[in-house]
């Protein structure tokens, strides 16, 4: 299974399964980010850095900690 | 009428009380800024209405403490009505917290805030359309430039005077007979200010203040948990996804109702964006706007301190011809100019530069990108890029520094970040560094003190993060677009920032200046220097005098520097103190103590053993530096 950390930049994906616990999901809930969601990576930053999301039309950083966690598919 | 303002993050809040209060508040362009809700009193014709800043929420979960305390707030039945202040340019994410805004059945107004950022995105809003669906009215704003701010007390009369409550916008059917279950069994006095479809959503999303509140009730507290559990089995996900999966379609629906999206302008700003966070540009970039930002406020600052100095300087040596030297009214005058001089001419043309680099980089968005840039530097020191936010802050003041780390969510980053970001030289201690290191030995042994204290700063970090290990969930950050600053609102905060010094910190240093005077003029100053002298002159190898300037600066950093002109006798000091005594003390008072109201937000925000803690390491730390630093420079000046 793919996550956030396997895609190139620029590719849209769609969110397929958030792992991790309670609180890391409710977060990203709040900021729009939810199963089902097509979102574009635009940036990877390099050394274990964050990924850099457009969600909805804004912008969202997430560590690769977080990313890991997000399960995802990549579309036409 | 009171009228509390709520919204997301970034959504323009803070700007709009600002254009309705009259700049009273401080805001800025990163999450969780708005710390504490502000309150001001507004009158409009015969009304008065009280206006109420809240901290900006995601939704009404809550996840950090920002958000708690804007939902307690709003839950506390204190307000009359709620402007519900939208990012037009995200509607569509904003408009869930409008759905849960919706739930507390408070009269309501809409506010599309930045109209026009939403016009370059493509997106129309249809906004009789947005209003029929809520029953509440909408208005359109673009607060920083002041345009349409003036209907927002006409539809606030209008919602409070009409009753104007937001209509709930229902989910599923198998949810909503979940929740008519627990709205059935929730006791009539329970949580009263509070409706109970309110409560009953909320229990079945798990959350766990209101879940405390009904652990005593295990009726409820069974149905809920069973409840739950059945969502669970037969949506396959946690009822709180559920439910926010609910809310999610919910608003999208909405949102293509009332919006038709068109081709976006492709912006010039996109491309300058592309550049600050790109992987190797940004952080070149990173370097040259913090380095500019610093050479420019050295460069500004020395041009205007200079002549200010000197002329106050000849006048205190021509004090003898006035008035009889020795005498009581002597030292007080002597000691009135001394602190006089040294707010104007020290102090001002550093901090008027700096507090104007700051907010401009505020303004525009800068700093959420630098925590994207920085999140891998600051996983090496066991904290995230979101940590950096306070750390920025902390170099125009540590008092917001500390109080920005709310913006955390667990406790212990909380703590680490709190604990480093008092070592951060802010523009007090930065006066310091400027003032003695800058101005008598030069501007590359400044900036030399500043590396060194990040230097610090991250070996620090790295031992505490060893001592307090935890996993944490890491950073989740929103970046908004990128925003030209308004030169008005740049200008009001410089002088809000800078109303603290003039008001409060000049006046106390012009007090004790006169207080040091007199106790010189007693000769109580040479106890109290016998008093520190095992330290100052036995460890730090430091003139005797220098003890009692220490001690003011603990009221505030650069107290410490004008005491030592004071303590000195002189403004000349590098005739009476050595290149390496100038460090040695500097590289002690920009680590010793965190000035007092540093200490009072530390107390706020993280208790007052933590403060003591804190303080006490910084003591620490600052002996061991400045000893060593006394050690290791020996040798090679």
């Amino acid at each position: 299974m793919k996550t956030l950390l396997d895609i190139n930049n620029g590719k849209r994906v769609k969110i397929l399964k958030i792992s991790g616990g309670k609180g890391v999901r409710q977060h990203l809930q709040c900021l729009g980010i939810h199963i089902g969601d097509i979102v574009t990576l635009k940036k990877s930053s390099f050394l274990g850095g964050p990924v850099l999301l457009e969600v909805n039309g804004f912008d969202v950083a997430l560590g690769r900690g977080v990313a890991s966690k997000i399960e995802v598919e990549e579309i036409e | 009428m009171r009228i509390a303002f709520v919204g997301q993050p970034n959504a323009g809040k803070s700007t709009i009380f600002n254009g309705l209060a009259g700049y009273k508040t401080i805001t800025a362009n990163f999450p969780g800024q708005t710390v504490h809700y502000t309150v001001s009193k507004v009158k409009v014709g015969d009304e008065i209405f009280e206006i109420v800043d809240l901290p900006g929420i995601y939704s009404l979960t809550a996840i950090d403490l920002a958000e708690l305390e804007s939902r307690k707030y709003i839950l506390s039945g204190q307000a009359d009505v709620v402007i519900n202040v939208i990012d037009a340019s995200a509607l569509s994410r904003s408009l869930e917290l409008t759905l849960q805004l919706a739930e507390l059945q408070v009269p309501m107004v809409i506010c599309l805030n930045m109209i026009d950022e939403a016009r370059r995105k493509g997106i129309e809003i249809n906004i009789e359309k947005l209003s029929q669906i809520f029953g509440v009215p909408v208005i359109e704003t673009i607060a920083n430039k002041g345009i349409g701010l003036d209907n927002i007390f006409n539809s606030a009369k209008q919602a409070y005077y009409k009753k104007l409550i937001p209509k709930i916008q229902f989910f599923h059917k198998d949810i909503e007979e979940k929740i008519e279950e627990i709205e059935k069994i929730i006791p009539e006095d329970f949580l009263k200010n509070i409706p109970r479809r309110y409560i009953a959503v909320k229990l079945l999303e798990g959350d766990k203040e209101i879940f405390e509140e009904i652990k005593d009730i295990p009726e409820i507290s069974e149905k809920v948990t069973k409840l739950r559990e059945e969502i669970k089995i037969t949506h396959g996900r946690h009822a709180d996804t559920v439910i926010s999966s609910e809310r999610h379609a919910l608003s999208m629906n909405i949102f293509e109702d009332v919006a038709k999206v068109v081709e976006p302008l492709k912006s010039f700003r996109e491309r300058v964006d592309d550049l600050l966070t790109n992987k190797y540009l940004g952080y070149p970039l990173l370097f040259l706007i913090l380095f500019g930002i610093f050479y420019i406020v050295f460069e500004v600052g020395k041009f205007i301190e200079e002549p200010i100095t000197e002329g106050f300087d000849s006048l205190i040596q021509k004090l003898p011809q006035f008035i009889e030297e020795n005498s009581l009214l002597y030292f007080i005058v002597k000691g009135l100019l001394e602190g006089f001089s040294g707010g104007l001419g020290v102090a001002i043309p550093y901090l008027i530069p700096f507090f104007i680099g700051l907010t401009v980089l505020e303004d525009i968005g800068y700093l959420p990108r630098m925590a994207f840039l920085m999140d891998t530097i600051m996983h090496r020191i066991g904290l995230h890029g979101k940590s950096i936010l306070p750390f920025v802050v902390s170099y125009g003041c540590n008092v917001p520094g500390v109080m920005a780390t709310r913006i955390l969510e667990s406790p212990r980053d909380r703590f680490i970040t709190a604990t480093l970001s008092v070592l951060i030289p802010c523009a007090a201690r930065t006066t310091v560094i400027f003032g003695l290191v800058g101005a008598y030995i030069g501007g590359l042994a400044a900036a030399g003190l500043y590396l060194f204290n990040l230097f610090v700063i991250m070996g620090l970090g790295a031992v505490l993060t060893k001592f307090i290990p935890e996993i944490t969930p890491g950073l989740i950050m929103e970046i908004p677009p990128l925003r030209i600053p308004a030169v008005k609102n740049v200008f009001m905060k410089t002088w809000l920032r800078l109303k603290d010094f003039i008001l409060v910190a000049w006046p106390l240093l012009v007090i004790s200046s006169v207080v040091l005077s007199f106790i010189e003029y007693l000769k109580l100053d040479l106890i109290l220097n016998k008093l520190f002298y095992p330290v100052i002159t036995q460890i730090l190898g430091l003139p005797e005098q220098t003890g009692i300037t220490l001690l003011f600066g603990i009221l505030r950093k650069e107290l410490s520097m004008i005491m030592l002109f004071q303590a000195m006798d002189t403004t000349q000091l590098n005739t009476v103190m050595t290149n390496l005594q100038l460090i040695v003390y500097t590289i002690f008072t920009i680590f010793y103590m965190p000035c007092v109201g540093t200490m009072g937000a530390l107390v706020k925000e993280l208790g007052f053993k933590k403060m003591i803690l804190i303080s006490g390491l910084t003591i620490l730390l600052a002996l061991i530096l400045a000893l060593t630093s006394r050690i290791t420079l020996s040798l090679i000046i």
